[in-house]
C-alpha cells in the first residue's frame, strides 16, 4: 500500500504547513499605538472564567466591568486631547498559570500592551513574567503573595495589600478590642504560597501582640475536610483559631469545628468571610467569624470615577444585584489605577504609562494607591470585618468601623 | 487517646458515606467492565438537585435524595442505552474517553447553570451531634452512615432476590450465556448504570447537607471511587462498604499522625499497593472472577 | 477485539530484525521530499511568518505531539492504556526545576538528568504495574501519577510544594539564558520530530511487531517466544523518556511551576484523547490528534469564552462515537473502500 501511505504522509505534511500558514494569517497582527484602535482604548484581561478559581475570577471581572462602565459614562479616557472609550477584552485562563502567560503573549501580539491582572497569585506571577518579557504593563488586582515582588519585575503594579498583611490585620483587630483578650492561638493554613505567606505574617503579629502560638497545622488547599487539623488542636483548647485559607477551607473550618466540638472564643479567617458564599453556606454558624478584607464600603477616600466607597457599593449593587465585596473592588481599583496612569501619561504607550504608575499617588474609593519600588501598594491598610446578624460588618480600623467587635465571637 | 477515638469515629462515618459514593461505580465496573469517569459528576448533580429542592421548596435533603436518585436513574439509563452501549465492545480506552467527555459536559453544564459558587444545604440539625465522652458524633454524618449501610443491604437483597437483580448478575458473569437465556442485555446494562447513577445521586444529596460542594468537587469523588472499588473488589457490594470504611479510617488516622497534607498521598499509596499486591481486592472477592469475555 | 486497528507497515517488518530503511520505488522519495519541505516550512516559520504568541501556541502543539507519541508507544502499540503518563512529565519538569534552582545547574545538564529520571522511574514503576491488565493497569498508573504529585507537594524543602518552585531565568542568577518563545518553539519542534522518528522506527522494527503482538494477544505472543515483560518495560521506558524530556523543557519555559499543573490529570487525558482520536498505534495519528485538538481548543476558547469546555466535552463524546478508531484509520478505510461510513464503528462495537 505504498501509494496510500505516500498520500497520507503528504497529506499530513500539507496539513501542518497549512496550519502554520493559517495561524500566521489568522491573527493579522495589527500594531496600533499601544492599544488605541480608533476611538477605543484596548485593555486585556486574562481571567479564570472556568476552573477551580472561576468564582473569584467572576467577581474580579465584575469589578473590571463596573470600571469600564463608569469610565465610559463620564465620556471615556482622556488620552492627550481626545477622549477614547475604554474597552476591556477578556480571555479565559481556566485557572491555569501557564495558560495565563500564553494569553498575555496573545494580547501582546494583538498590540494590546496594557493588562489587568488575572485572579490569584500563581496566575499573576506567571503573567508578570510574560509582561516583563514583552514590555507590557500590568496592574495586579488579586495576586497578593509577596514573592511576586521579589523577582525584580518593573512592569507589574499591585493595588492590593500584600499577603503578609492578611492575617496580621485580624490579630491587630482582635487584640485591640477583644475583652477578654485571647491568650492562645492556633493557626490552620492551606498549603499554597499565598496562605503560607499570610500565616507567617500572622504568626509574627501574634508573637508581637503577646499571643501564645500553640499550634500551626497545614492541610491541602481546596480541601473540604479539615477534621484532622481540628482534632489535633482540640485538645489544646485554643482561645483563637486563625485560618489562612480560601473559601472552601474557610467554610470547612467553621462547619467541622461545630461537628467536632472545637469551641474557641472566636475564629478569624482570610478570604472566605467577606464572600456571600460563606454566610449562605454556614447560615447562623457564620455569625461572629472575623475576616480580613482588602476593602470595605467604609473605606476612606474618593476619586473622580467611582466617588466614595459608599458610592461604589451602591453602583455595584445596582448593576449586579449583590452586595459589593472586596474581590470586585480590587478589580475596579486596578482598572482605576491604569486609567489614571494613562490619563497622566497622556498616551497609551507602555513606557509612559509605566512611568506614570510609578509616580501615582492618589486616594480612591479603594483607599490610597501609591506603589513602592517593587510595585507593591504600601500605603493602603487592610480592614477587618465580622459577620454580625448575617451581615458583613466592618470592625477595624476603628475610625472606619460600623460596629464594635463582638467577643467572644462564635459564642464559644 | 481521645484524639485517636475521635479520628476513628469520624473516619468511620466518613467512610460509610464514601462507600455510598463508590458502590455504584464498583457495580458498573464489576458487571460491565466499564470505568465511569463521570461518577463524581453524578454525585455533584445529586447534590445540586437536593440543594435546589431545598432552596426552592424547603425540601429536606433526606427526602430530596429520592428525587435526586430518581432523576439520575433516568439519566443514567438513557446515557447507557443511547451512548455507552454503542461502544461496549471497543478497546477499553473508548469507554474511558466517552465517560470523560460526559464528565466534562456534566461538570461544565452544572457550572453554567449554577455558577462556581460554593453551596451547602442547611439543615435544622446543622452540625449538632451527641457526645460519648470526649468523642463527638455529628447527627448528619451518622445518618449518612446508617443510610449507606441500609442501601448496601437493600442492594444485596435486590441483586439476589429480584429478577432484575439476578439478570444483572448473570449478565455480569457471562453476557453471551445470559442472552441465550433470554435476558435483554441492552436493557440490563442500562438498568445497572441507571442504578449506579441513582446511588451516586443519593450520596450527593446527603453530602450536600454535610459538606460544601461546587462543580469542581466532582473529580475528587471519582478518584476516591476508584480507590474504594479496587479495595473492595469490583462488583462486590459489601466490599465497597468495607473498602469505603477502610479508606475513611486510613485517611483519618493518617491525617492525625502524619502531616495533614499527606492525606491524599495516603489514599493513592493504598490504591497502588493494593493493585500490585492483590488486584482482586483486599476485603472481598470480585463477583466475577471468571469472566467470559474480558 | 482490537483487530480493527490496521497498520500498513505491518507488512514491512524486516526478516532480519532490523530497521527497514530502504525505499521501494521513486514514490517513496516524493513522500520524503514532501516531508522535508514541510520541515523547512516549520523551521523558517518563526522568522518569517509567525507572531510570538503563535510560536508559543505551536510550541505547545509540538509538546503535545511528544506527549501523545509517548503515550502511543505504551497505549497504542502495546495496548496498555496508561492514564498516568503525566507522572513522567512532572518528574522530568521537577528534575529540571530543582537542579536549576537548587544546584544552579545549566538547563542542558538537566536534560539528560530528566531523561534518566524518566527512564528509571518507568522501569521501577513498570516492573510491578505492567503485570496488570486493562482497567487495572490504567487505574494503577493514575494512582501512581496522583501519588507522585502528592509526594512532590509534601517534599516542600526540595520542591517548594504547593508554593511552587522558580527556575532562575532572569538577571545575574540565570544559569542559562532564557530562549524566549522562538527558542522554545525550536526545542519543542526538535523533540517532536525526534518522537515521531522514534515511533516510526519502532513501528517498522521487530520491537514494534512484538508490541503489536502483545496488544493483540499477550499469551500467544509469549508462546511465540517474545519476552513480553522486557518488551513492555522497554516501551514504557521509551515513553517515559520522551515524556520526561517534554516536561523538562516545559518547566524551563514556565519558569515557575506548581505540582498541580505539572501532574495535572487533564494533561494525561488530553494526550490520550489526541493519540486515540488521531489514531492509536499509528505513526501519524498522535501528530494529527495533537495539532487538531490544540487548534480546536484555541478556536473554541476564542469563540465560546464562557462555555468552551462544555463544547469540548460534547465534541469528545461525539468523536468517540464517530471515529473511535482514530482519524488516520478512518481516513485510510474510507480511502480504500471509497466510501465514508460514519457510524461503521458503532455497528462494530455496539452491544
Amino acid at each position: 500500500m505504498l501509494g496510500s501511505r505516500l498520500r497520507l504522509w503528504s497529506a499530513v505534511v500539507l496539513m501542518l504547513a497549512v496550519a502554520v500558514v493559517t495561524a500566521a494569517c489568522g491573527k493579522g497582527g495589527d500594531e496600533e499605538s499601544g492599544g488605541i484602535e480608533g476611538d477605543k482604548l484596548q485593555i486585556g484581561a486574562a481571567l479564570s472564567l472556568t476552573g477551580s478559581l472561576a468564582k473569584e475570577g467572576a467577581l474580579t471581572k465584575q469589578g473590571y466591568q463596573l470600571c469600564q462602565q463608569k469610565v465610559n459614562d463620564r465620556g471615556g479616557v482622556k488620552v492627550g486631547d481626545k477622549k477614547v472609550k475604554l474597552a476591556i477584552s477578556y480571555s479565559d485562563d481556566k485557572s491555569e498559570p501557564d495558560t495565563a502567560a500564553r494569553l498575555i503573549d496573545n494580547f501582546n501580539d494583538d498590540g494590546v500592551q496594557l493588562i489587568l491582572g488575572p485572579y490569584g497569585s500563581p496566575s499573576t506571577e506567571a503573567a508578570a513574567a510574560a509582561v516583563e518579557r514583552n514590555g507590557q504593563v500590568m496592574v495586579d488586582s488579586s495576586g497578593a503573595d509577596d514573592n511576586i515582588f521579589t523577582k525584580g519585575y518593573k512592569n507589574t503594579f499591585a493595588v492590593l495589600s500584600p499577603a503578609s498583611d492578611y492575617v496580621a490585620v485580624m490579630v491587630d483587630a482582635i487584640m485591640g478590642s477583644a475583652n477578654p483578650k485571647p491568650k492562645t492561638v492556633a493557626f490552620l493554613s492551606a498549603d499554597d504560597g499565598f496562605s503560607q505567606t499570610a500565616a507567617k505574617g500572622g504568626v509574627e503579629a501574634a508573637n508581637k501582640a503577646g499571643l501564645d502560638v500553640i499550634a500551626e497545622e497545614s492541610f491541602p488547599e481546596h480541601t473540604t475536610d479539615v477534621s484532622a487539623a481540628l482534632t489535633k488542636v482540640r485538645g489544646d483548647d485554643p482561645d483563637l483559631i486563625l485560618g489562612s485559607v480560601h473559601v472552601e477551607e474557610g467554610i470547612a473550618i467553621v462547619k467541622q469545628s461545630g461537628e467536632l466540638g472545637v469551641k474557641p472564643q472566636g475564629f478569624g479567617e482570610t478570604v472566605a468571610p467577606p464572600t456571600p458564599d460563606f454566610s449562605e453556606a454556614l447560615g447562623d454558624a457564620a455569625n461572629g467569624v472575623v475576616g480580613s478584607t482588602q476593602w470595605t464600603a467604609q473605606a476612606t477616600g474618593q476619586d473622580e470615577i467611582f466617588g466614595t466607597a459608599q458610592d461604589y457599593a451602591r453602583d455595584f449593587e445596582q448593576r449586579f444585584g449583590a452586595t459589593a465585596e472586596y474581590h470586585s473592588a480590587e478589580g475596579a481599583a486596578a482598572c482605576l489605577a491604569l486609567v489614571l496612569a494613562v490619563e497622566e501619561a497622556g498616551s497609551a504607550d507602555p513606557e509612559k504609562v509605566r512611568t506614570a504608575l510609578t509616580e501615582l499617588d492618589t486616594e480612591s474609593f479603594f483607599g490610597p494607591i501609591k506603589f513602592d519600588d517593587t510595585g507593591k501598594n504600601v500605603t493602603k491598610p487592610m480592614s477587618a470585618i465580622q459577620i454580625q446578624d448575617g451581615k458583613v460588618t466592618t470592625i477595624y480600623p476603628k475610625d472606619q468601623a460600623q460596629a464594635e467587635l463582638q467577643w467572644p465571637g462564635t459564642g464559644g | 487517646m481521645s484524639q485517636f477515638l475521635q479520628a476513628t469515629v469520624y473516619g468511620l462515618l466518613e467512610g460509610g458515606l464514601l462507600a455510598l459514593v463508590a458502590i455504584g461505580f464498583s457495580l458498573v465496573w464489576g458487571v460491565m467492565n466499564i470505568v465511569n469517569l463521570a461518577q463524581g459528576a453524578f454525585v455533584i448533580t445529586g447534590a445540586y438537585i437536593a440543594w435546589k429542592l431545598n432552596t426552592e421548596l424547603g425540601l429536606d435533603p433526606y427526602l430530596g435524595m429520592f428525587v435526586a436518585a430518581a432523576a439520575l436513574f433516568v439519566a443514567g439509563y438513557v446515557i447507557q442505552r443511547l451512548l455507552i452501549n454503542q461502544i461496549v465492545n471497543a478497546p477499553i480506552w473508548m469507554t474511558l474517553l466517552l465517560t470523560f467527555g460526559l464528565d466534562l459536559l456534566i461538570v461544565q453544564g452544572l457550572q453554567l447553570l449554577f455558577t462556581a459558587d460554593f453551596r451547602a444545604i442547611n439543615t435544622s440539625w446543622g452540625t449538632d451531634g451527641f457526645a460519648i465522652g470526649d468523642v463527638r458524633v455529628p447527627y448528619g454524618r451518622l445518618a449518612g452512615f446508617i443510610l449507606a449501610v441500609a442501601v448496601t443491604l437493600a442492594l444485596v437483597w435486590f441483586m439476589s432476590r429480584t429478577r432484575s437483580g439476578l439478570a444483572i448478575r448473570t449478565t455480569g458473569m457471562d453476557r453471551a450465556a445470559a442472552r441465550l437465556m433470554g435476558v435483554n442485555v441492552r436493557h440490563t446494562y442500562a438498568l445497572t448504570f441507571g442504578l449506579a447513577a441513582a446511588l451516586a445521586g443519593m450520596a450527593g444529596a446527603i453530602l450536600g447537607s454535610i459538606t460544601t460542594f461546587s462543580p469542581s468537587a466532582a473529580g475528587g469523588y471519582t478518584l476516591q471511587s476508584f480507590v474504594i472499588a479496587v479495595l473492595g473488589g469490583l462488583g462486590n457490594m459489601w466490599g465497597a462498604l468495607a473498602g469505603g470504611i477502610l479508606l475513611g479510617l486510613v485517611q483519618a488516622w493518617g491525617g492525625q499522625y502524619l502531616s495533614g497534607t499527606l492525606v491524599n498521598a495516603i489514599a493513592f499509596g493504598v490504591l497502588v499497593l493494593v493493585l500490585i499486591v492483590r488486584p482482586a481486592g483486599l476485603v472481598g472477592r470480585p463477583y466475577y472472577e471468571a469472566r467470559a469475555e474480558a | 477485539m482490537s483487530a480493527t486497528r490496521e497498520e500498513p507497515s505491518t507488512t514491512r517488518v524486516a526478516s532480519r530484525g532490523g530497521l527497514n530503511l530502504t525505499g521501494r520505488s521513486p514514490a517513496w522519495w516524493l513522500g520524503a521530499a514532501a516531508l522535508l519541505l514541510g520541515l523547512v516550512v516549520l523551521v523558517l516559520a518563526p522568522t518569517y511568518l509567525l507572531l510570538e504568541s503563535e510560536q508559543r501556541t505551536l510550541g505547545s502543539v509540538f509538546m503535545f505531539v511528544v506527549l501523545a507519541q509517548g503515550w502511543n508507544l505504551i497505549g497504542g502499540f502495546a495496548g496498555y492504556p496508561s492514564f498516568g503518563n503525566v507522572v513522567f512529565f512532572g518528574l522530568g519538569g521537577y528534575t529540571t526545576a530543582v537542579l536549576m534552582a537548587k544546584a544552579g545547574a545549566s538547563f542542558w545538564i538537566t536534560v539528560p538528568a530528566a531523561a534518566a529520571v524518566g527512564l528509571g522511574f518507568a522501569v521501577l514503576m513498570g516492573i510491578p504495574i505492567l503485570r496488570l491488565k486493562g482497567h487495572y493497569f490504567a487505574i494503577a498508573t493514575l494512582g501512581v501519577a496522583e501519588g507522585m504529585r502528592e509526594v512532590v507537594i509534601n517534599t516542600g524543602e526540595l520542591t517548594g510544594g504547593n508554593k511552587g518552585i522558580t527556575v532562575p531565568a532572569v538577571g545575574s542568577e540565570a544559569t542559562t539564558s532564557y530562549p524566549g518563545n522562538t527558542g522554545f518553539y525550536f526545542y519543542f519542534l526538535a523533540l517532536a520530530v525526534i518522537s515521531v522518528v522514534v515511533v516510526w522506527a519502532v513501528a517498522r522494527s521487530r520491537f514494534g511487531y512484538a508490541l503489536r503482538a502483545i496488544s493483540q494477544d499477550e499469551d500467544a505472543a509469549a508462546a511465540a517466544g517474545i519476552n513480553t515483560t522486557r518488551t513492555k518495560i522497554a516501551a514504557f521506558a521509551v515513553s517515559g523518556v520522551l515524556t520526561a524530556l517534554a516536561g523538562a523543557i516545559y518547566a524551563f519555559q514556565q519558569v515557575t511551576i506548581y505540582p498541580e499543573r505539572l501532574f495535572a490529570v487533564d494533561i494525561t487525558v488530553l494526550m490520550v484523547v489526541m493519540a486515540v482520536l488521531g489514531g492509536a498505534g499509528t505513526v501519524l495519528g498522535p501528530v494529527i490528534g495533537a495539532v487538531s485538538l490544540q487548534y480546536l481548543s484555541e478556536w473554541l476558547r476564542d469563540n465560546f469564552p464562557d462555555y468552551h469546555t462544555f463544547v469540548f466535552g460534547g465534541i469528545i463524546v461525539l468523536a468517540v462515537l464517530v471515529v473511535p478508531m482514530g482519524i488516520v484509520n478512518f481516513t485510510r478505510d474510507a480511502w480504500r473502500r471509497k466510501r465514508i461510513a460514519l457510524f461503521e464503528s458503532v455497528r462494530q462495537y455496539r452491544l
